[in-house]
Order: C-alpha cells, then structure tokens, then sequence
C-alpha cells in the first residue's frame, strides 16, 4: 500500500520537516511522479461527493482546496473549491482534517473527483511558508523527475546522437511487402531521413557516421505526435532499431543498413539541450 | 450554463430557415425545383466538454455516441479525448445519466492516454442497469490494436474488461442487440488479416463479448482490400445489414468502388453469415447498390481542413425490417469534392432506388449518419461544407425525403481552430433513434457565440458569450479548439 507519507521524508523532508506530521513513506520520488494532482485541503465531509455524477460512498470525503502544488493545465481547480477524493482509508480523516493529498484523476464534471495515491497530514492551522516552501520543493522534484525522464529515454535507446539531416525522402515499400501495407486513414507515410552524425554519445561508432532514421509524415491521430523530420534539421536523437515499419533494413551509400525510428515526443530534442543530455549521460 | 433565450432562439431559427430555404445548399442532380420543407425542429445541443477541464484546447474530434436501451437517461459518448491527467492513463469517456443535460468525464477505455478509432453500443439483454457497454476501440500505438471490450456499469471507475484483441485491422464499429443474458454484438472492420485482399469484415459475437467470430462479407475481386468503412445495422427481429465499400481500383487518390448490402436473417448465428443478399449480376453474395463509384481518398486536409476517402451509413427501420436506407460520399459532379448520396430499399435490400432519393443528393460534405425512429420517420445528420463555414444538419422526412424537415445544429467558421491532427472533426459522427427523439453527436468550433449554433447551445465549460470567450474556470481566456456536441431532436410526428 502506497499511502501514506512519503512527502515529509522524501522530496520534501528538509523544507516540510519542521511543520509537516510524518508518516509512513514508501517511493516518494515515483508517487509524485505518479501523481497527477497534488494539492493541500481541509476535509470537509466525510462519505459523501461534492457534485452528481460521483456516487458518494464510505470511501469518499469532500476536501476544500487550500493550495493547488501540480495540476494539469486543462483541469480547473483553484483554491477554496471542493474536490472529492476517494481514499484508500477513511479512518484516517475527521472533518478538519488538513493534508496534502497527492491524487491521480477520476471523475471531471461540474467539478472534480480524483483518487487518493497517498497524504501527508498537516497542522490545524495553515503554514502560508509551508505552503510556498512545498511548491518550491515540488518544482524541484518535477525538475528531478524529467531529468529521470530523459535518462530513462537515453537508457532505453540503441543510440543517442548529435546530428543533422541531409536527405529526406519518401520510403519505398518493396514490391515484396506491399500488402503488409494496406490504405487507412492510419497510414504512416513512411520516410527517411538521413542522419549525418556529428558526436555520438550513446551507442558504438556508425559507419561512415550515416544513418537512416524512418518516421510518420502523417498527420493522422494515430502519428501526429511522432518527430516529424526536414533537410538541414538538427539536434539530438533518441534511436531505436526499427521494430515498427515492418521491414528495418534501407540502402545508404549502396550499402544494405540497419534502420532507426524515433518516434515518441521527445525522442528528439533541440540541441539547446545538449549540455544538459551530456551531463545526465554521464551520470 | 448559458442557454439562448427563447425569443433569439426563435428568431435565429427563422432566419437560417428563411436563408436555407432559399439557397442551394442541397445540390445535385435530385434536389427539386421546388423543396417541399417543414419548419425547424426544437433542438438541445450540449458542449460536452465538462466545466472542471475548461481549460482544455484539445481537437476531441470523431464523436460517438451509445445510449441505454431500457433506460435512455444513460449514455456515453466519445471523442479523440486525450485523458486529462495524465499521458499513461486510460482514455476516457463522456457519460450522462440525465439524458443528455450533462455529462461527466472518466477514463475507464482500455486504451492508454488516447483512443484512435472507439464507437460503442449499449445494449441491456444482460439487465445492467448502466449497461453493458460494449466498445470497439483502436490504440494509437506503434501498431495499431484492437480491443473489443465491456463495462457492466459505465459509472463504476473500473476499467473495461478486454474481451479480444488483435492487430492490423482499421476502423471498428460496434452495434448490439440485446439478448437475455448474452447480447449479440457486431463490430465492422477493415479487417487486414482476411486473405485475398476481402477485408470488408464483421466480428460477431453471440455471448456478450465472452467470443468473437471474423466473417469476411467481401466475396468478389477487390484492389487488394476494400475501403476503411464497414458498418452494420440490427433490427429487433434479428435481421442484421452491412454496407461497405467494395473497392475494384484504387491508384493512392481514387478508389473505384461498389457499394455493397449484404443480409443476414438470423442474427448471424449461422455457420456462413451474411450471404441472404445475392446481387442478379453475378449471383454472388452482397448487393451491389451502386456500382463502380470513384471516390476521392486524400488522407491531408481537402475538404476545408478535413480529409476525405470512407464516409457510409447504413439504416433499418426498427419496426419493419424490410425498410432499409444507405447513404455514402463520393466524387460527385465537375466542381464537388464530395458529395452524398442515399437510397433506399423496401424490400429487404433485393431492390434499391435507382437514384438518390429528392433532396439527399448534397455537395461538398461528409460525416453521414441516418437513423429510422420508431414511427419510420427517417432522419439524416451530415456536416457541409458551404460559404466557409461547416454547417451541421439534421434533416427528418416522414416520406423517405421527399418532403424534409431540415434543422441546422451548427454552423461555425471552417478555417478556424487550425488542425492539430487528422481527422479535424471526424471521420464519422453519429445519429441514432430513440423513441421520439433522435440523439446524436457530431464536433465543431467550440466560439460560445449564440450565431453558430441556431437551434441554441448548452455549455458545461466556461464560456463567456456575451464576449465569445472561453475561460479556464479563473477567469484567464482559454483558445478555441474543436469540441464534442450532443444533440436531441424531437422526431417528426
């Protein structure tokens, strides 16, 4: 069971220690993560919901908000509205109790239920300074984990390179695997993209520092968020051996090579980024 | 929540009447001199997009929308919605209890994040009373999933249950039919899979989703496969159509293509479903309506920022079987992108009108659905294009479209929000009948301006019309972006 406090001794310990009652911890660093609405409250009511459309029950409490620490844009909340938040264990709340609750979405209408991931109990009274220290910290931890983000995607790659696109060109399926690619709205588009490399930071040397990396032109829902690739681009690539086109070999320079993809948002970065992606590979 | 008051209402609906009446805005060779029209229905229409995301600017295009058999108050509705919290959660849907009124958001698709392609259908054989959903959805990931799957309850926060999966196939769409403890479902798909490019294909299941059985409806030659749309329609006495379109040629642009019918009379509970309708040309089974049609494929922005290639529907007359309707978009004439076209059959698909019936030839337009209500008024949703801006129709006729009431839900500039993705508002919508209502949803530019939706509009989200702003909730402006629009509509008497 996740629940349970893990701010106070986690991402948090040094800026909440002083107002924040500790409780139990487990992974604080992959709860915030997991969360993806954090906010401190008073619980209000205990069993029941805060609009129709979320059936109360024992397991949920109505908490008004004091201060909201993450939030997606999209979702509206703000202080002093009520959320319902279903709880893995009531008997920890009385109407008055104050906590952070680190949630995850449930239900959004007229206003929003979330589940409780874990809480961390506060004083009676609200800490204006607590409050601005936790956001503060809570920055710095999102910071952390989008740092683990990035080492998680270079870990996960076959290569990671600086380089620069030459070539950009249509793929031509073989006539061999032609009925491997059927007409839907969902097509691809395949192309290619060829890779000039100029530093390789993951990943063993490239014959003569070329490469083909394969991507969606299309703009159907199904692509639109892959990288999309033009002449002249440069920047950092996160490659992955092709697994997905169906046929992962092309011809470059007349010779028969292997064939990358790169497809997830963030598989290519800037190369303002490049400081930042060479210090966290070295670590 | 603002709702346009009743006087403007009034007057609006006059004057769109007034305008449509005397414009051309149905075209082609069937519409008559003189339109024999009936006034504008009273019309609900709700942005569905709840008042906790006001903040949202998504393109929640591609709506659908499945409503409780036993009880109508309960319905669910879905759209290219991305799950609002997270980018490793379920994609969700939009469910109402209140018939419509409002609607609340809850991510319990199988699907993570995003759905690509999801229609669903709710049939109560099973005697849940906020059930079964049944969903046929398709996963944007590196391959493209299918899962067929269930919920016995759409407010439970539980999950559906995946009851199949697999690959390769496109364009799922789901109808049911409840049977005591075991509804019948049936799923359309372009199903790539099949052997000998006869992909046109319906999953059947007669257990309630517990097993599925593929049956190609595809007999003849094809150009390697047949068009994206496949679509079936149950009738209560089991009788179960399917069009789709039998594609001959096909060179990247244009697909020269057959519209087929095929019939089964027993609830495809057969060993060799789907083969009661025999076309007199060849003997084979599937009846070609129209035959070799060339029908624009353009999957880039082509009709304003839409794209183009598989717009289909196919209806049957809930108390007469024999009655059935098929309507589908092809190139049209010289100066058309686009255009509709519906028959109709009264005899069980063996015959079919030999043109289109008056008034249902319509230019530069897309996104068809038709429903039959209960009392055989027939009614018929498209979004066209016209003077730059995608109006939204609900056209009913009592008299298979001769005569034609004809109620505008939307009209909104087509130029804006820019496309994020495609398709922009769909590549289908939805219409269905439910007693003396037709329900349905279709996507559209989310201005909170009272002149884009004639026949009024509910927002849940925070909208300030008087300035024909969207706001976060807080105040601050939010960007206009393409939502998700319920709709009722009384049916014609």
């Amino acid at each position: 069971m996740i629940s349970r406090s893990f701010f106070s001794a986690g991402v948090l310990l040094a800026l909440l220690a002083p107002v924040a009652l500790p409780q139990a911890t487990s992974n604080p660093s992959a709860l915030l993560k997991q969360s993806s609405i954090v906010f401190s409250g008073t619980v209000s009511q205990l069993g029941a919901s805060s609009f129709s459309g979320v059936p109360p029950s024992s397991q949920t409490i109505v908490v008004r908000i004091d201060s909201i620490l993450k939030k997606p844009p999209a979702v509206s909340l703000k202080k002093g509205d009520n959320v319902t938040v279903e709880v893995k264990d009531p008997s920890s709340f009385q109407e008055g109790t104050r906590a952070t609750f680190y949630t995850d979405g449930w239900i959004f209408g007229s206003g929003v239920a979330v589940k409780e991931l874990g809480h961390d109990f506060l004083p009676q009274e609200p800490a204006a300074s607590g409050t601005v220290a936790a956001e503060k910290a809570l920055g710095q931890a999102q910071q952390q984990l989008s740092d683990q983000d990035l080492q998680a995607r270079a870990a996960s790659a076959d290569f990671v390179v600086i380089g620069r696109v030459t070539d950009v060109h249509r793929w031509s399926i073989p006539k061999s695997a032609a009925a491997r690619y059927p007409t839907s709205e969902h097509s691809a588009d395949w192309h290619e993209a060829v890779l000039q490399i100029q530093s390789t930071l993951k990943g063993p040397k490239v014959k003569k520092n070329k490469m083909v990396v394969r991507f969606p032109l299309s703009r159907d829902v199904a692509w639109v968020k892959a990288p999309k690739f033009e002449k002249q681009q440069q920047g950092i690539f996160f490659l992955k051996k092709d697994q997905v086109s169906g046929d992962p070999k092309a011809k470059l320079g007349g010779y028969q090579v292997d064939v990358y993809t790169c497809l997830k948002p963030g598989d290519w970065l800037p190369l303002s980024d490049e400081a930042r992606v060479r210090s966290l590979l070295k670590k | 929540m603002r709702v346009l008051d009743a006087p403007r209402k009034c007057f609006l609906l006059l004057t769109v009447f007034l305008l449509l009446a005397d414009s051309s805005h149905v075209g082609g060779q069937s519409a008559p001199n003189t339109r024999t029209a009936l006034a504008p229905a009273r019309a609900k229409v709700v942005n569905l997009i709840p008042a906790s995301l006001s903040g949202e600017t998504n393109q929640d295009s591609e709506p659908f929308l499945a409503v409780q058999t036993a009880n109508p108050q309960i319905m669910v509705a879905s759209a290219f919605t991305p799950n609002p919290f997270s980018g490793t959660g379920n994609a969700p849907l939009y469910v109402s209890e209140d018939g419509g009124s409002t609607w609340v958001l809850t991510a319990i698709t199988p699907v993570q994040r995003m759905t690509c392609d999801i229609t669903h259908a709710m049939p109560t054989g099973e005697n849940h009373p906020r059930g079964d959903l049944h969903a046929g959805t398709l996963a944007c990931a590196a391959s493209i999933t299918l899962d067929e799957s269930e919920t016995n309850d759409v407010s439970s926060s539980a999950v559906m249950n995946v009851q199949s999966t697999r690959t390769n196939v496109d364009q799922p769409f789901v109808r049911a039919l409840g049977i005591s403890n075991a509804d019948h479902i049936y799923v359309g798909v372009n199903d790539f899979n099949q052997p000998n490019g006869h992909t046109a294909t319906v999953d059947v299941s007669l257990d309630g989703g517990a097993t599925y059985k593929s049956s190609s409806i595809e007999v003849r030659n094809t150009a390697g496969q047949d068009g994206p749309s496949v679509r079936p329609a149950v009738a209560a006495d089991n009788t179960v159509y399917a069009a789709f379109f039998g594609w001959r040629k096909f060179n990247g642009t244009t697909a020269t293509s057959d519209v087929v019918v095929v019939r089964d009379d027993a609830g495809a509970t057969g060993p060799n479903p789907f083969q009661a309708l025999k076309d007199p040309s060849d003997k084979l089974p599937g009846r070609l309506v129209v035959k070799g049609i060339s029908i624009p494929w353009s999957n880039a922005p082509t009709l304003g920022q839409e794209r183009i290639g598989s717009t289909l529907s196919i209806a049957v007359d809930p108390n007469n079987s024999s009655i059935v309707y098929v309507g589908w978009a092809d190139h049209g004439n010289k100066g058309d992108i686009y255009t509709l076209h519906v028959r109709r059959s009264t005899d069980r698909g063996l015959t079919w009108s030999n043109r289109d019936l008056l008034h249902t030839t319509i230019s530069n337009a897309t996104n068809i659905a038709l429903a039959v209500a209960t009392n055989g008024v027939v009614g018929l949703l498209y979004q066209q294009l016209s003077s730059g801006r995608w109006v939204t129709h609900l056209v009913q006729s009592r008299d298979a479209f001769a005569s034609v009431q004809d109620t505008i839900l939307a009209t909104v500039p087509a130029n804006a929000p820019a496309q994020q993705f495609l398709p922009y508002l769909g590549d289908y919508d939805y219409l269905l009948a439910v007693g003396n209502e037709f329900r349905g949803v279709f996507c559209a530019n989310n201005t909170p301006d009272f002149a884009n939706f004639p026949s009024g509009v509910t927002y849940q989200r925070a909208a300030d019309f008087a300035t024909k702003t969207l706001t976060d909730g807080s105040g601050n402006p939010v960007a206009i972006s393409i939502d998700p629009f319920y709709f009722s509509v009384p049916v014609l008497p």
